[in-house]
């Protein structure tokens, strides 16, 4: 079971990247060398507030998840790891 | 006002050494649509704070800027400068794509960045900020008329003493859609080559993205290539030494530039370089103020002389000072921008 999960989340990290790379429109970012636990905004991948607005977008879009909380947000949005953990837990329910 | 510098992307490439190219090369055939090469859209210092513009932007943002830097115009002096973009369809490459999401994804599933960039004045605001101009920043749009509105505009901005100079351009972008209207609205040329002599009733057209910028002032100084002499306004009529048609088949009739014609006055048009687009006025502008500054003529790229006029057939030694690129727009009303080589 927890093999399976396990699997699950890389699953999900690999198309979180692809998907922040293309969707986010970052030049020179190749997905495979973001970091599971590299932080999105700030310093890290130098994310910011309207990228943040474009994020909700792509969960809503490709995961069917809403994030209406931005306080929770903020929790949710610090890494791919913490992203695709929010995706994993959301999606089974 | 003067032309103190000029900024050109188009399908043959970025910058005035890509222009007098074109123009030496001749028409080649662009196929569907002539289409700005993506590898002249990624100039990364220039572009680094348009990460999620649009081409249709950063075709702006690099005409302005390479304008500008053209001119020579001193760092200090960029506060007096204003920002006239004039297109004649907007960005709708995007604003295409954001309509498309809504009925893929519904309203709440829509970019708030796709809908920011749809809206015609984002392109101009990117201009200013990538400079870090304070000035006034407008968009024009009037379709074929619209770089003419925008040269009136810069006049009267100038002569106000509003700006002491003035970034007025021309963009616009050939997305899927356009070509698919065009194929559908237009009579496309199926050999790729625009006849800008024929002077039909249903001409032949192809269409055409790209960005021409120039900085305009009234400080005979910083007069680089020629002066733009009166208002492009209609009936204005003044004897030109040579005469740029404009005759791109975007606007339906030609033939109103038959009657423009008469008095044997030497022609050339630069349409099968630049391709059909509301905009060519401005190209046509960047080519004959190069040509005034250079002191040479090219030859017309097609050369096709049903009526017997009289046609640039070669490269020549410029011998003139008066250059005139004639546009008829949709309402067949004939807009004239005058290039002087020297004092306005």
């Amino acid at each position: 079971m927890a093999e399976n999960k396990e699997e699950q989340l890389k699953a999900i990290r690999k198309k979180l990247k692809e998907l922040l790379v293309s969707h986010l429109s970052l030049e020179d970012v190749v997905p495979e060398k973001i970091k599971d636990d590299e932080i999105l905004f700030g310093e890290g991948l130098g994310l910011d507030s309207l990228d943040a607005v474009e994020i909700v977008v792509l969960l809503q879009r490709n995961f069917g998840l809403e994030v209406k909380d931005m306080s929770q947000g903020r929790k949710i949005f610090y890494s791919v790891d913490t992203l695709a953990n929010y995706i994993y837990d959301n999606q089974k329910k | 006002m003067y032309i103190a510098g000029i900024g050109i992307i188009f399908n043959r490439g970025r910058g005035l050494a890509s222009l007098e190219k074109a123009l030496t090369e001749g028409w080649v055939n662009p196929n569907s649509a002539y289409r700005v090469p993506p590898e002249a859209l990624t100039d990364k210092a220039v572009l680094k704070e348009a990460r999620r513009a649009d081409n249709f932007t950063k075709m702006a943002v690099l005409a302005a800027h390479d304008a500008l830097a053209d001119s020579g115009i001193p760092e200090e002096e960029k506060q007096k400068l204003g920002i006239i973009l004039s297109t004649g369809f907007g960005p709708h490459v995007t604003t295409f794509s954001f309509l498309d999401d809504i009925l893929t994804y519904g309203d709440a599933g829509v970019s708030p960045t796709l809908f920011s960039h749809s809206v015609h004045n984002a392109a101009a605001s990117y201009i200013a900020l990538n400079l870090k101009t304070r000035g006034p920043t407008l968009t024009m749009t009037q379709f074929a008329d619209s770089f003419q509105q925008a040269i009136i505009l810069a006049q009267a901005w100038l002569e106000e003493k509003r700006c002491a100079y003035v970034l007025v351009g021309s963009v616009d972008q050939c997305g899927k859609v356009m070509e698919y209207i065009c194929s559908q609205k237009l009579k496309v040329a199926v050999d790729g080559k625009i006849k800008p002599f024929n002077f039909s009733k249903n001409p032949e057209s192809v269409p055409a993205e790209g960005s021409a910028f120039f900085l305009v002032t009234n400080e005979a100084k910083y007069n680089k290539y020629c002066a733009i002499s009166g208002r492009p306004f209609p009936g204005d009529k003044e004897e030109a030494e040579l005469l740029i048609l404009d005759s791109d088949g975007m606007c339906g009739d030609e033939r109103p530039y038959g009657s423009a014609v008469e008095n044997n006055v030497p022609l050339t048009a630069y349409a099968p370089v630049f391709g059909s687009l509301p905009g060519l006025s401005a190209f046509s502008t960047a080519a004959g103020a190069l040509m005034l500054k250079n002191g040479k003529i090219y030859a017309s790229p097609v050369q096709e002389n049903p009526h017997g006029l009289n046609i640039l057939t070669a490269r020549q030694t410029l011998t003139v000072h008066k250059i005139n690129c004639l546009r008829y727009n949709c309402y067949l009303e004939e807009l004239v921008i005058r290039l002087r080589r020297g004092a306005r």
